[in-house]
């Protein structure tokens, strides 16, 4: 292990003993430091933390997400974005403020089965979170292909100041767009070069608690691409 | 139970079918590869697991005495059901069946009946008063497209692995004899084979993405002779006659290959 | 009256060849379903069983969602071909009670409160029934929110005690269960040290009554080193190559 102090926990595991700060999955019960989740406990500073390795993605402000539309009513788009809740993208956020009910046809703009990438504008535990498409790079998606993997190792697959992800883009020249939701868009030249970049994905997905992961992701994209 | 299939995955699914290929990069004509377990449920006396790509199945056969129905006194009697389970689907809610599973059973026992597999006219006790039943139940774990071949295996596997234990009557109530078993009376081995109509396009036995696209869809089951002896069309879209003419020649083509793995599990004398 | 089935010899064996405290054979496997969030499958003795998790999600119908937590919901079921005689597939009075105690065994475990108005599905499947047959889908649908990475203060882990030919035993069977005294089962925290699961058929005494807690709560302890390991083989153990 690179650190003795990082330790693999299942639920109800004590990890530690004292008057440490609990932060995120673990809770503190008679002073003990208790995973709620199985994954990766770290102890740093006088924090203790679980970095889970699955679970359903919670909606945050401002993260980028992929959502699938799923249905549409008079005045908003319903989207599946892989959470536990649905997201809903209001008309006037893609018509402007004039939007009207009566001229304005929903389906002209987006259809049911459509991709866009897009933003959580907003989001407390009372609504479900608001979904925004209005800004650069904001949308309907027109090409690549979606993958889906666990939410929980999003930040795996990006890397620490996004190695692991430049690791993959370099080596099949793919454009990649991720979702905090584990949805991800993957573009490539062609279908061969694809599976190699989805490969890559899967595999970081599941060895995501293997140590030095970079390099061996990059010694199988060498490996592969030297075929 | 109705996915949604994103928009992109479609256009692909349909683009590939004009270059000949398809999602899993299958030919147009090829089933997904397969698995059978037999044996997996001991407390039935027959049982088969199977896996169809990624759509699994368990089938369990359970034979008892029964009263015969009223205007078939000298048969016995066939039962056969499926559930989707709800695990095998986040869509899957549980209670009472819809209309898709009650369909998807009546085309397994369908294919079942139709074909003469069993020859129920063996499994009477005694004419209009007591027969043996055969109750053939799927209970589906994971659902990736086409249930109708996956049941319709598992089911055949289980019927064709299962012993017949013996009754004998004792003041007309039906007594197990213990330990005397034989085999059941089969006649023919049907299959079944499902084919997807997308953009026009036919494609043997289609996953979950396919089922999603297609426009139709037909179901064949032929026995062992290559006679078409079960149908059933479903979907919202149409079929031509030139169509359903290739569906046959497709499934009779298909059906011997499956016969012969299918027959591999059936118990000798 | 019952047929004298010797249900333990003079040497303290049981029917089914197990001494006095020893549980049956289990196995555990967690991840095995393809579209659930989380999913286990056990074999506990007989018992074969499919759990499957889904969740957090939207509530349906609607009015069943709280807005100041998530909730749980369980569903018990057994296949037709599960059991000796087959099953009518409609649910029976029996697998609602068991749904329903499987649910309030598993609540004091999980965290919802982060999850409001969703709901978490815990779908269990009995492929095959065999005695204790809540317990071991107990231990599986613990396993099967961990594997969906729900967050829990503890995993549940179940076992049952009973008494056969006047003696407190461990684990008992399908055959203890119908020819013997009393059944006792149990679901256990054992981190936390809570009782989440207790039933009783039979009649014990007092002395009766705690001895057979006591043992129920090692099983338990027993089936938790059995379930931590399902979870650390799916989670920790695809190793390159």
């Amino acid at each position: 292990m690179e650190n003795d102090k990082r330790v693999y926990v299942t639920p109800g595991d004590v990890i530690t003993t004292g008057p440490y700060r609990a932060d995120q999955n673990v809770i503190c019960q008679n002073n003990k430091i208790i995973s709620t989740v199985v994954g990766i406990s770290e102890i740093y500073d006088n924090n203790v933390k679980v970095i889970p390795l699955s679970g359903i993605y919670m909606p945050k402000v401002n993260d980028l997400i992929i959502g699938k539309v799923i249905s549409h009513i008079s005045l908003s788009w319903e989207l599946d974005i892989n959470s536990c809740y649905s997201g809903f993208l209001p008309a006037h956020d893609v018509f402007g403020r004039d939007f009207s009910a009566h001229s304005d046809e929903l389906s002209s703009r987006l259809n049911i089965g459509d991709l866009v990438t897009a933003k959580i504008a907003n989001f407390d535990k009372n609504r479900d979170p608001l979904i925004t498409i209005a800004d650069r790079d904001l949308g309907k998606i027109n090409s690549g292909e979606l993958v889906e993997i666990s939410p929980s190792k999003v930040p795996r697959l990006i890397g620490k100041r996004g190695t692991m992800i430049q690791t993959i883009e370099s080596a099949t020249h793919a454009s990649i767009i991720i979702g905090q939701n584990g949805w991800l868009i993957v573009s490539c030249k062609n279908q061969k070069l694809l599976s190699k970049t989805i490969d890559a994905i899967k595999m970081i997905e599941t060895q995501s608690h293997v140590a030095d992961l970079t390099d061996k992701v990059k010694s199988k994209l060498e490996s592969d691409v030297g075929e | 139970m109705t996915t949604i299939i994103d928009d992109l995955k479609k256009n692909k699914i349909l683009g590939l079918l004009k270059n000949e290929k398809r999602i899993d990069s299958r030919g147009f004509l090829e089933p997904r590869s397969m698995t059978i377990d037999i044996d997996v449920i001991q407390k039935a006396n027959g049982s088969a697991r199977i896996e169809l790509g990624n759509t699994s199945v368990i089938a369990g056969v359970k034979i008892q005495p029964d009263k015969p129905f009223p205007d078939l006194g000298d048969k016995g009697i066939f039962i056969c059901t499926a559930e989707i389970l709800p695990l095998a689907h986040p869509d899957i809610e549980p209670g009472p069946p819809g209309e898709d599973v009650i369909e998807l059973a009546r085309v397994v026992d369908r294919g079942i009946r139709e074909t003469s597999m069993l020859d129920l006219s063996k499994l009477v006790l005694e004419k209009n008063k007591s027969v043996i039943g055969i109750f053939v139940d799927n209970s589906i774990t994971n659902c990736d497209g086409n249930l109708f071949d996956a049941c319709s295996y598992a089911s055949t596997a289980a019927i064709l692995s299962s012993n017949l234990p013996t009754w004998k009557l004792e003041n007309e109530q039906p007594v197990l004899v213990e330990d005397q078993e034989s085999i059941i009376p089969i006649t023919t081995i049907p299959v079944s084979v499902t084919m997807g109509i997308l953009n026009d396009y036919i494609v043997v036995d289609p996953n979950a993405d396919e089922w999603e696209c297609m426009d139709a869809r037909i179901t064949m089951i032929t026995n062992s002779d290559g006679n078409i002896c079960a149908l059933q069309k479903g979907g919202s879209g149409s079929v031509t006659y030139d169509q359903l003419k290739e569906c046959s020649q497709i499934a009779i083509s298909i059906g011997p290959k499956i016969r012969k793995i299918l027959k591999q599990y059936q118990i000798d004398n | 009256m019952k047929t004298d089935m010797q249900l333990l010899n003079n040497d303290g064996i049981r029917c089914d060849g197990r001494k006095i405290d020893e549980l049956r054979k289990i196995t555990i496997k967690a991840g095995i379903l393809k579209n659930a969030n989380g999913s286990a499958y056990i074999e506990f003795g007989n018992n074969k069983i499919l759990v499957g998790v889904f969740g957090p999600r939207d509530v349906h119908p609607k009015h069943l969602s709280d807005t100041n937590t998530g909730i749980l919901r369980c569903r018990y079921h057994m296949s037709p071909f599960s059991v000796t005689e087959r099953k009518n597939p409609a649910p029976s009075r029996r697998e609602i009670e068991i749904s329903k105690v499987i649910k309030e065994a598993l609540q004091p475990s999980v965290i919802l409160k982060k999850f409001p108005r969703t709901v978490v599905d815990v779908f269990v499947e009995v492929l095959q029934a065999d005695g204790g047959s809540r317990c071991a889908a107990l231990n599986a649908a613990s396993i099967a929110l961990a594997d969906a990475g729900i967050p829990m203060k503890d995993m549940v882990s179940a076992c049952a005690a009973g008494k056969i030919a006047d003696t407190i035993v461990l684990d008992v069977n399908n055959e203890e269960d119908q020819a013997g005294q009393a059944d006792m089962p149990v679901g256990y925290m054992p981190n936390l040290d809570k009782i989440t699961l207790l039933q009783l058929d039979g009649i014990l005494t007092t002395q009766e009554y705690e001895k057979c807690i006591d043992v129920a709560i090692q099983g338990c302890k027993i089936v938790y080193e059995i379930q931590k390991k399902a979870l650390i083989d799916k989670f920790f153990k695809c190793d390159i190559k």
